[in-house]
């Protein structure tokens, strides 16, 4: 039954995806002129990585260039599409009713960028390094993989331990990238995969520019070179987007969205993301241990308006976001109310209540400032603590000290964090702990979904912590730029399918 | 002279042996380390555990500490743990952003702080000179970041002659558009530095004024500022050498500001985020660089004052 599932949303989803990458008619405005395949596409974004080695290095930025792009696993996902899985370099794939056997069939005709040809033991010799070795990135990902072998040189089998409804997600991730054997290539410096670009270039402190691969399995990518511009200033970015330095820039300040709009030369699109802004609440120190405490600082927070002052959000009630399953939306779970949270206060016994915000210099002071004014409305004092973000790590993430904290968590599918009690939110629920357990241990999509977001409703009405917003960054798209992807922009960036026309 | 030059190298080096213990131990009470950050947020313990032993982490700092001095002593300045590029590769190619605008400032600071400066002296009970004199005071004042700001306001976006900020992609490759976008970083630095050398060249003048030689040369029959341009002004040189030295220290100083806020991606910019990073090893070279050319300068200074200036050669 399950195996039927897969197979027809695989399907399915490549005929989206032949339909999406010949008809190109997802962004708003077609563009006027023709085609060039010649083109350079010059993307300007906030956060550059800081080296290439996506095995080893963590952080957002490096998925954002390299994944899709350079590097490729079996399977891929689509933002556009609530994330669904798509095949990358296998054709397909089927799971045995157990839940426990995944066969894939790999893609015939895959070169690595030297130029030779991908094999079923590359594929299996980078699943079976990335489960060994622990300094590669989600190497706990495959922790549950029991064995990995090529029955032949056209299919791949991995077998789990237990059932994992989200394994196959995860092999969207970095743990499922596939590398050629025994590579020689310095990873830090260069790269050598199987995408539609390869790396051309690298400036630190400035772009990293990709070129074409003609030797790519699938359609080629629709330009000749992609410069990805990194501009850490927002309003240096408009800028260079205004002074046509840019076809497109993400993550635009919607208080200089104007500024690009006036040129007529781009449109803004709105996406998704699971970009969680989370206000943690130290679970395991008092006076946050006191749900009371926990309740009276969510309540005294108007989401609405925070939104408004951030404008690139929206508001998020629940510790699932929208392109993740067991998502609900919950609002009306808690409404701002300060009148309210200033009489749980005194019932808790906190009244004059003195709390530190760790919150890591990267993020701007709109959103801490706002904090310190309402919860100073229901007589809590918050000092704000701005540390770089290596002293985040090491005081907050790895030595739990701290009262509140505040950081973006972006991963996909994250809620497992509120089911491991030794995370740096200190949420410890025996319940959610089952449920999320079963939710992934189940082969039914629709039932893990449910006990999802069974979980993730405990977890809200406990306010173990306050989802202040979901970020939905907005995309100044060139009008001479097509297909440019929309969600998910902050970890994926598959640029092989975008054109570029001539005026 | 030989002599003078060997003691003055080994005091160089004596320097650089000092600053480099004191480079190693000073960044090993930062918080935080290279390895969590790479491991990132979603780690575990044994993750992290795993890297900093393939980082080579795990060993003894004083084990670290003379592996860094052995690989120096061969010309190694190391690798950098986050980007995998050799330090000095990183330090050159970074440099042909901030050694240029230190070259720019300089001779800004050169520009208006000599002329001014004597300007300034001789016309010292004029309405001119004063203003002058009031003027280089409150620059000298002002921080290089409100400088930088307000260049940028006036230069950049009322009037748009200049790019506010970064540096071309094609580097100086595109030497117009490379230069343009250092005219006003080396501006903010060199206005500041340039206000300071004007008060020092004014105090310097005013002091060869008072001078028995100069008044001499005038009781000859030179006029005032005829003595002064002959006689006055060598001496004045001379101890304006002394001070640039202290200059080019302080202008690299700026840079490290000065790139930041213009996003050039200079030295300056690359040392603020390998701190971020906990790049250590890296840093450590970088600043042990900065170090050594700053000592290097004062070397250089104390043997050019001596080459030049006969009293202090008989003095030895």
């Amino acid at each position: 039954m399950l195996r039927r599932t897969a197979l027809a949303t695989s399907a399915l989803l490549i005929g989206a995806l032949l339909l999406t990458s010949c008809t190109g008619g997802n962004t708003a405005s077609a563009p006027t002129g023709a085609v060039d395949p010649d083109a350079t596409l010059t993307v300007g974004l906030s956060l550059e990585p800081s080296n290439l080695d996506i095995r080893h290095t963590s952080g957002a930025a490096l998925e954002q260039a390299l994944v899709d792009n350079v590097y490729q696993g079996l399977v891929t996902r689509n933002g556009d599409d609530d994330n669904a899985i798509v095949p990358a370099l296998a054709t397909e794939w089927t799971i045995s009713p157990d839940g426990l056997t995944y066969t894939f069939t790999l893609r015939e005709g895959v070169t690595f960028h030297d130029g030779t040809a991908m094999t079923a033991d590359d594929v299996v010799t980078s699943l079976q390094t990335a489960k060994d070795d622990a300094t590669i990135q989600n190497s706990a990902d495959l922790a549950n993989v029991a064995s990995i072998a090529s029955p032949d040189a056209s299919t791949v089998v991995l077998t789990l331990a237990q059932p994992n409804i989200d394994f196959l997600f995860t092999l969207t991730g970095r743990a499922g990238l596939v590398f050629k054997n025994a590579d020689t290539t310095n990873f830090q410096t260069a790269a050598n995969g199987t995408g539609p670009f390869t790396v051309a270039s690298r400036n630190t402190g400035q772009s990293l520019t990709l070129a074409r691969y003609d030797g790519y399995w699938g359609d080629k990518a629709g330009v000749a070179e992609v410069v990805l511009d990194y501009i850490p200033d927002r309003s240096a970015a408009v800028n260079a987007a205004v002074s046509g330095d840019l076809d497109v820039a993400l993550e635009v300040d919607p208080e200089l969205q104007s500024q690009v709009e006036g040129t007529g030369n781009f449109t803004i699109d709105t996406g998704l993301t699971t970009d969680k802004a989370t206000l943690a609440f130290n679970n395991q120190r008092a006076p946050l241990t006191d749900q009371r405490v926990r309740e009276a600082l969510r309540l005294a927070i108007d989401h609405d308006a925070l939104v408004e002052t951030v404008i690139a959000a929206q508001t998020l009630n629940g510790p699932i976001p929208p392109l993740d399953p067991g998502y609900e939306d919950l609002t009306g779970s808690v409404s701002y109310n300060p009148d309210r949270a200033r009489d749980l206060l005194a019932q808790a016994g906190a009244e004059n209540l003195e709390l530190t915000l760790t919150i890591p210099n990267v993020y701007p002071t709109s959103i801490p400032t706002f904090l310190v004014s309402s919860f100073a409305d229901v007589g809590v004092t918050l000092k704000v603590e701005s540390v770089d973000f290596s002293t985040w790590l090491q005081d907050v993430y790895t030595n739990h000290d701290y009262d509140l904290s505040f950081v973006r968590h972006v991963e996909a599918r994250d809620f497992g964090n509120w089911a491991n009690p030794t995370y740096y939110f200190g949420y410890d629920n025996a319940t959610v702990q089952s449920l999320y357990a079963q939710a992934q241990a189940t082969t039914d999509e629709q039932q893990s979904s449910d006990l999802l977001a069974e979980a993730a409703r405990i977890v809200d009405d406990e306010d173990a912590a306050d989802w202040l917003l979901l970020a939905t960054p907005r995309t100044a798209v060139g009008t001479n730029v097509a297909n440019f992807p929309k969600n998910s922009l902050n970890v994926r960036l598959p640029l092989a399918g975008v054109t570029v026309s001539s005026e | 002279m030989i002599r003078y030059a060997l003691t003055r190298l080994g005091l160089l080096l004596l320097g650089l042996a000092v600053a480099s213990a004191l480079i190693f131990l000073s960044l090993r009470v930062l918080p935080g380390d290279v390895a969590q950050l790479i491991a990132g947020t979603q780690s575990t313990p044994e993750q992290v555990a795993a890297l900093r032993e393939s980082l080579g982490l795990d060993v003894p700092l004083w084990t670290q500490y003379f592996d860094w001095i052995g690989g120096l002593l061969r010309g190694d300045l190391g690798t950098s743990l986050v980007t995998g590029e050799s330090v000095a590769a990183e330090l050159l190619d970074k440099a042909r952003v901030t050694v240029p605008l230190a070259v720019m400032s300089l001779t800004v600071a050169l520009l208006i702080g000599i002329p001014l400066g004597v300007l300034s002296a001789l016309g010292r009970r004029t309405a001119g000179g004063t203003a002058l004199s009031v003027a280089s005071q409150a620059l000298a004042a002002v921080p290089v970041v409100w400088a930088g700001m307000l260049l940028v306001v006036v230069f950049a976006v009322w009037l748009g002659w200049l790019p506010p900020q970064g540096f071309p992609r094609a580097g100086w490759n595109d030497p117009g558009a490379a230069f343009r976008a250092l005219v006003l970083p080396a501006l903010t630095i060199g206005v500041v530095e340039g206000a300071m050398l004007l008060r020092f060249v004014r105090s310097a003048t005013l002091q060869a004024l008072g001078q028995d030689y100069v008044r001499t040369a005038a009781a000859k029959g030179l006029t005032r500022t005829r003595a002064l341009v002959r006689h006055g002004l060598p001496n004045v040189g001379l101890s304006v050498i002394t001070v640039l030295g202290l200059q080019i220290a302080g202008i690299i100083v700026g840079a490290v500001v000065i790139e930041q806020l213009f996003t050039l991606p200079g030295v300056g910019r690359m040392l603020v985020a390998d701190v971020a990073a906990r790049d250590l090893p890296k840093v450590q070279g970088e600043l042990l660089a900065l170090t050594g050319f700053v000592l290097l300068v004062g070397f250089v200074v104390d043997l050019v004052h001596r080459l030049i200036d006969p009293r202090q050669r008989e003095a030895s």
